[in-house]
C-alpha cells in the first residue's frame, strides 16, 4: 500500500516537472539564458558557497576559543543567509532615479545593525559560556 | 586540493535527522509559495474561465505577501538543508547496474531540484527588488520553473519517504540514519542547529516582510520599500518611466468610454462632475509590497452605464502608456460590476499625483497592482 502510494507520488512529481519543462520550452524564447541561470545556481552553491562554508568552519574550529565556537556557528547561520538575501538591495541594482519610493532605505546601515546585533549576541554568549567554564553547547 | 570524499565529513550535525526536520518546513514554505504563485499567475491572466473573486478586497495582498514571505523564509531553510546533505554529493557510485542506475536517477532528480529551487529563490528575490539581470521573461520563466521545482519536491519526498518517516519518528539525536563517518560531535547540538535555523528564517522574514505587513515597516531594515511615497503610497512605475508625463498633463485629455458605435469622451472636470465614491482599497504588487489607500473617483459601473454596457461584460482598459506588457488590461465583468471598483481621480483627499496615475486610474478590490491601470485613456467593450 505504502509502496504503491510512493510510486504514485513519485510519478505525479515527474509529471508536474515535465509539465513545467514543457511550459518553459513552448513559452520562453531565451532558453540559453534560462539554462545558464539554472546551472549557475547549482555551481555557485555546490562549488563556491558550500566550499567557502567548509573552509570558514575549519578556520573557526582552529582559531576560535572553545566557548566561542557554538555562538559563532549560530551567528553565522543567522547572518549568512540574510546577507545573501540582501544582495539585491545592498547592491541597489534595480534603483531608478525617477522612482524614489523603490529601494528607499539605507540598506548598508540596516545590514550593519543586523551584523552589530549578531556580534553583540555572539560576544555576550561567549563571555557567559567562558565564565561558566564550559566549552560544550 | 583534492576533491573531498563523503567520509571526510565527520560532523554528526550533517545528519538525515536534521535534514528531515528542516526539509519539512522547507516543503511547507515551497508548497505555500507555489500555491500563492498560482493564484497570482491566474489573477494576471486575460482569460478567467473561473472568475477570480473580488472579495475579500485584501485577498491578493495576503496571498502575494505570503508568497514573498515564504520564499524569503525558504532561503535559510534551503541553505541549512543543503549544508546537512553536502557530503552526499561526494558519495561513491553504487555497485551493480541496477543500483548504479537508481543512484544516477536519484542524483539527476536532486540536481533538477537544487537547480530549480535556487533559480526560483534567486529570480524571485531579484524581481522583488526590480533587478532584472537576465534576458528572459520573468513571469513566463518563474511560472514554468515553479512547476519543475514543485514536481521535483514531490518526487524527492516520494524517494526519501522511508528516511523522512524514520527521522521524524525518532529523536533528533538518534544515530540510526547517520552516515558511518559522521561520528564527531559538532560545535552545536542538533537541537541547537535547528533552533539557529528557525531563528535565521525568522530574522529573514522580519527583516523584509514590512513591505507587506505595515507594523513591521520600522524593523524591516532590508525591505525593498519603506512604505513611504507620494500621498502615502509607494510607486511601482513612475510617469517618467512610462513616458506619459506629456500626454497625461495635456489640457485636451479625454477619457473615452466605448461600446461599439456608442461612445462618450469625458474631460477630468466632466469626470469630477459625476457622482463620486470613496473607498479604502489596498494596492498590492506582484513584487510583494502592498499599501492601503483611500481612493475617490467614479464607479466604473456608472461609466459603463453611460454607453449601456450590459452587466457581466469584460472590458479593455487602455493606458496612455505607449509600450509595456500591461498597457492594455482586461477588467473582468465581475470586477467591472463591483461597487468598489473605481476610476480613481483622487488619493488621500488630493488629486492623484502624476506617478499614481493622474488624470485617472483603475482601482479594484483583490487585484494585482499591475492590473490597476494608471493614466487611463480608454475603457471599451472589445470588438
Amino acid at each position: 500500500m505504502i509502496r504503491s502510494m510512493r510510486w504514485a507520488t513519485g510519478a505525479a512529481g515527474v509529471a508536474l516537472a515535465l509539465y513545467g519543462g514543457w511550459l518553459l520550452v513552448t513559452r520562453e524564447d531565451r532558453l540559453g539564458d534560462v539554462a545558464l541561470w539554472l546551472v549557475a545556481g547549482v555551481v555557485l552553491h555546490d562549488a563556491v558557497l558550500a566550499a567557502i562554508v567548509v573552509v570558514l568552519g575549519a578556520l573557526a574550529v582552529r582559531l576560535a576559543p572553545a566557548p566561542a565556537r557554538a555562538p559563532l556557528a549560530v551567528g553565522f547561520v543567522m547572518l549568512g543567509p540574510v546577507t545573501l538575501l540582501a544582495v539585491p538591495v545592498l547592491g541597489r541594482f534595480g534603483a531608478r532615479a525617477d522612482n524614489p519610493t523603490l529601494l528607499d532605505r539605507d540598506y548598508t546601515a540596516g545590514w550593519l545593525v543586523l551584523a552589530g546585533i549578531t556580534t553583540v549576541a555572539v560576544v555576550g554568549a561567549t563571555l557567559v559560556r567562558s565564565r561558566r567554564g564550559s566549552g560544550k553547547g | 586540493m583534492r576533491i573531498p570524499d563523503e567520509a571526510d565529513f565527520r560532523s554528526r550535525l550533517r545528519s538525515a535527522a536534521v535534514t528531515a526536520r528542516v526539509g519539512l518546513w522547507l516543503g511547507i514554505c515551497f508548497g505555500v509559495c507555489f500555491l500563492t504563485g498560482l493564484v497570482s499567475h491566474y489573477a494576471q491572466n486575460a482569460a478567467h474561465p473561473v472568475p477570480f473573486p473580488t472579495s475579500p478586497a485584501w485577498g491578493y495582498r495576503v496571498t502575494q505577501g505570503l508568497h514573498v514571505v515564504t520564499g524569503t523564509a525558504a532561503v535559510p531553510l534551503l541553505l541549512v538543508k543543503l549544508w546537512t546533505v553536502y557530503p552526499r554529493l561526494f558519495r561513491r557510485p553504487e555497485r551493480g547496474w541496477r543500483n548504479l542506475l537508481l543512484d544516477v536517477l536519484e542524483r539527476g532528480s536532486v540536481l533538477v531540484l537544487v537547480a530549480s529551487a535556487v533559480f526560483m529563490l534567486a529570480s524571485g528575490l531579484a524581481n522583488s527588488a526590480q533587478w532584472y539581470p537576465w534576458s528572459f521573461s520573468f513571469r513566463t520563466t518563474h511560472y514554468a520553473v515553479a512547476w519543475i521545482a514543485i514536481g521535483s519536491v514531490v518526487l524527492h519526498v516520494a524517494v526519501k519517504l522511508p528516511v523522512v518517516r524514520g527521522a521524524l519518528g525518532s529523536d533528533v539525536d538518534d544515530a540510526a540514519l547517520d552516515r558511518p563517518a559522521a561520528t564527531e560531535p559538532g560545535v552545536l547540538t542538533r537541537r541547537g542547529l535547528l533552533r539557529a535555523t528557525w531563528l535565521a528564517a525568522g530574522v529573514a522574514v522580519v527583516a523584509t516582510a514590512g513591505i507587506a505587513v505595515p507594523p513591521l515597516r520600522r524593523v524591516s531594515v532590508l525591505g525593498v520599500r519603506s512604505g513611504r511615497g507620494p500621498q502615502g503610497v509607494p510607486v511601482n512605475k513612475s510617469a517618467v518611466a512610462a513616458r506619459v508625463t506629456a500626454s497625461a498633463t495635456r489640457s485636451d485629455y479625454r477619457l473615452v468610454v466605448a461600446n461599439g458605435d456608442r461612445q462618450v469622451a469625458l474631460s477630468r472636470p466632466d469626470l469630477l462632475a459625476l457622482p463620486q465614491s470613496t473607498r479604502e482599497l489596498p494596492i498590492a504588487c506582484v513584487e510583494g509590497w502592498s499599501a492601503g489607500g483611500t481612493w475617490t473617483g467614479v464607479r466604473v459601473r456608472d461609466l459603463l452605464d453611460l454607453v449601456d454596457v450590459p452587466a457581466g461584460t469584460d472590458v479593455l482598459v487602455t493606458s496612455l502608456q505607449e509600450s509595456g506588457p500591461f498597457t492594455t488590461t482586461v477588467l473582468h465583468g465581475n470586477f467591472a460590476d463591483d461597487d468598489r471598483t473605481l476610476l480613481a481621480l483622487a488619493l488621500d483627499g488630493e488629486p492623484l499625483s502624476l506617478d499614481h496615475g493622474f488624470p485617472a486610474r483603475v482601482i479594484a478590490p483583490d487585484r494585482p497592482g499591475v492590473l490597476q491601470t494608471k493614466w487611463v485613456a480608454r475603457i471599451e467593450v472589445p470588438a
